[in-house]
């Protein structure tokens, strides 16, 4: 066979994988987040309003600890949640903000 | 018992999909492809198939609905022609990408410069590099024939990818000949039932078509194209198949006429090549000896059985019936293709292309007596003058 796929390399048949709970691991698609929501879990009412909005499925809840929970490696930083939260209980950190103004990637691309 | 019947392109593809038990059907009306939805929907109407028969509200929507069926295990099946064709285009991409062995029939029209009824390859043609597999008859069995042959490459675990079944609009799709339709039996023992790696289910619950990183696309690329290399192996068996159990005599990849002692020679694809083989007849009843090289896949080509049927030839024609505004040699696509697969000879032949069967023209008999005369011209020259002729369009200085 002239090609060959390094095993690091190999994405499964049709990129067709288990389905998750929460979340899995093979396709990350965060990395183009530049601002994430910061939750301030006094002022949630666990009311499932961003649980509904996200349009990715990033927040969820934490039965046994009783409050909600968010997906860093899925959320776009599209700030729907923030948009909507009826309780003012989710704030924009920007992910750029380094020192040297520099985003620095573990994987290149 | 196998039985005859008199049949169109439309109605063969139409039989073609209800003896390969479609499950799922999505249509939207456009002409001349229409035809086989409306065969079709007679046919689940009258009870002959049992199929799921969807209304998509275009051609972008019935690819994404069969892309869906195929997703949830279904054989599923639908079709366009021209501008439904490249309407549906975002959705041909994931198709291959999600490994999703659907099948579309196209019956070729031309794109719209506006408004064009006529057959043109040029509409399945911009497709070509989809990751489909794409091929075109030339008579209504073979429309039939291809239908089955398709579901059955495309559905091999190996491949998993969808197929175009082509057929030129009007000249195959509707004019009628003689098919033979076999036992469904026969069709079950060529074409098991499909069944899909992974399908949509609450009981064992996958993702399909998720994003994927930026690094995640190019092994992609790589695995599917891996699959293009398995694809002759499975075709060769396929067709192998289909012959013995149906009694055919298919070359898994050439329709070759004439060409033991040819030596002058027609590429041309699709229905056109009735007409050319009356022409080989009559040139050679002149002492021309002529010959047809007709492929049956556009996608995988079959580049190493073109070099060698072509190999012995000295001048070559490919006939484009499609278009590739500003391309390499200024006129089609196909003599792009056929003159890489040849550069490799140690005796490459000469090689010409003529534009001809575009917006619906007819290939005359003339028409090819034309293109021969060119080619002697060539052979006697040991020269090509142009890359491209517009048959009926030439200054003639």
């Amino acid at each position: 066979m002239p090609i060959k796929v390094p095993k690091d390399r190999e994405v499964p048949f049709g990129a067709i994988t288990p389905a998750p709970i929460k979340q899995q691991e093979l396709f990350i698609t965060s990395n183009w987040r530049i601002v994430r929501p910061v939750i301030d879990h006094e002022k949630c009412t666990r009311c499932f309003t961003c649980y509904i909005a996200c349009p990715d499925s990033c927040w969820s809840f934490n039965e046994k600890e009783e409050k909600m929970e968010w997906n860093w490696k899925f959320c776009k930083g599209c700030q729907i949640c923030i948009n909507e939260c009826p309780a003012d209980a989710l704030t924009a950190a920007p992910e750029l903000d380094f020192e040297d103004g520099v985003v620095r990637l573990e994987k290149p691309f | 018992m196998a039985q005859e019947k008199l049949l169109s392109g439309c109605a063969a593809a139409a039989q073609g999909a209800k003896f390969a038990e479609v499950e799922v059907i999505c249509s939207y009306p456009i002409r001349p492809y229409t035809a086989i939805m409306m065969e079709l929907a007679k046919l689940v109407a009258n009870g002959e198939l049992d199929a799921e028969f969807i209304h998509g509200e275009g051609e972008h929507a019935q690819v994404s609905v069969v892309l869906g069926a195929s997703a949830a295990g279904a054989r599923a099946y639908t079709g366009s022609s021209g501008v439904g064709v490249t309407y549906a285009f975002e959705v041909y991409s994931p198709a291959a990408g999600g490994r999703y062995p659907l099948q579309m029939a196209i019956a070729d029209r031309t794109l719209d410069p506006p408004g064009d009824f006529g057959s043109e390859h040029t509409d399945a043609m911009s497709a070509r590099d989809q990751g489909w597999l794409m091929g075109w008859a030339a008579t209504p069995q073979e429309v039939f024939d291809n239908t089955l042959i398709n579901f059955r490459v495309g559905e091999d675990p190996k491949i998993m990818l969808p197929q175009f079944v082509c057929q030129d609009g009007y000249f195959l799709s509707h004019i009628p000949d003689k098919v033979i339709l076999p036992e469904l039996a026969q069709v079950r023992e060529f074409l098991p039932p499909y069944k899909a790696p992974h399908p949509l289910s609450p009981q064992c619950p996958v993702s399909h078509g998720p994003q994927i990183r930026p690094d995640q696309g190019a092994p992609m690329d790589a695995q599917r194209a891996m699959t293009f290399l398995e694809l002759p192996k499975v075709i060769e068996k396929a067709t192998d198949d289909f012959n013995r159990i149906f009694g055919r005599t298919y070359d898994p990849y050439l329709e070759k006429y004439q060409m033991e002692d040819a030596e002058i020679a027609f590429f041309i694809q699709g229905a056109h090549a009735n007409t050319c083989k009356s022409a080989i007849r009559h040139l050679r009843s002149q002492g021309v000896k002529a010959g047809m090289v007709r492929p049956r896949w556009v996608r995988p080509w079959p580049t190493a059985q073109i070099a060698d049927a072509l190999s012995r030839v000295k001048a070559v024609a490919t006939v484009e019936t499609s278009t590739s505004y500003g391309g390499a040699m200024r006129g089609g696509n196909l003599i792009h293709e056929v003159r890489a697969s040849l550069y490799d000879l140690e005796n490459r032949p000469l090689v010409t292309s003529f534009m001809a069967g575009l917006g619906g023209d007819v290939i005359l008999l003339e028409d090819f007596n034309y293109m021969a005369k060119i080619l002697l011209q060539m052979v006697k020259e040991k020269k090509v003058r142009q890359h491209v002729y517009w048959v009926g369009f030439e200054d003639e200085e």
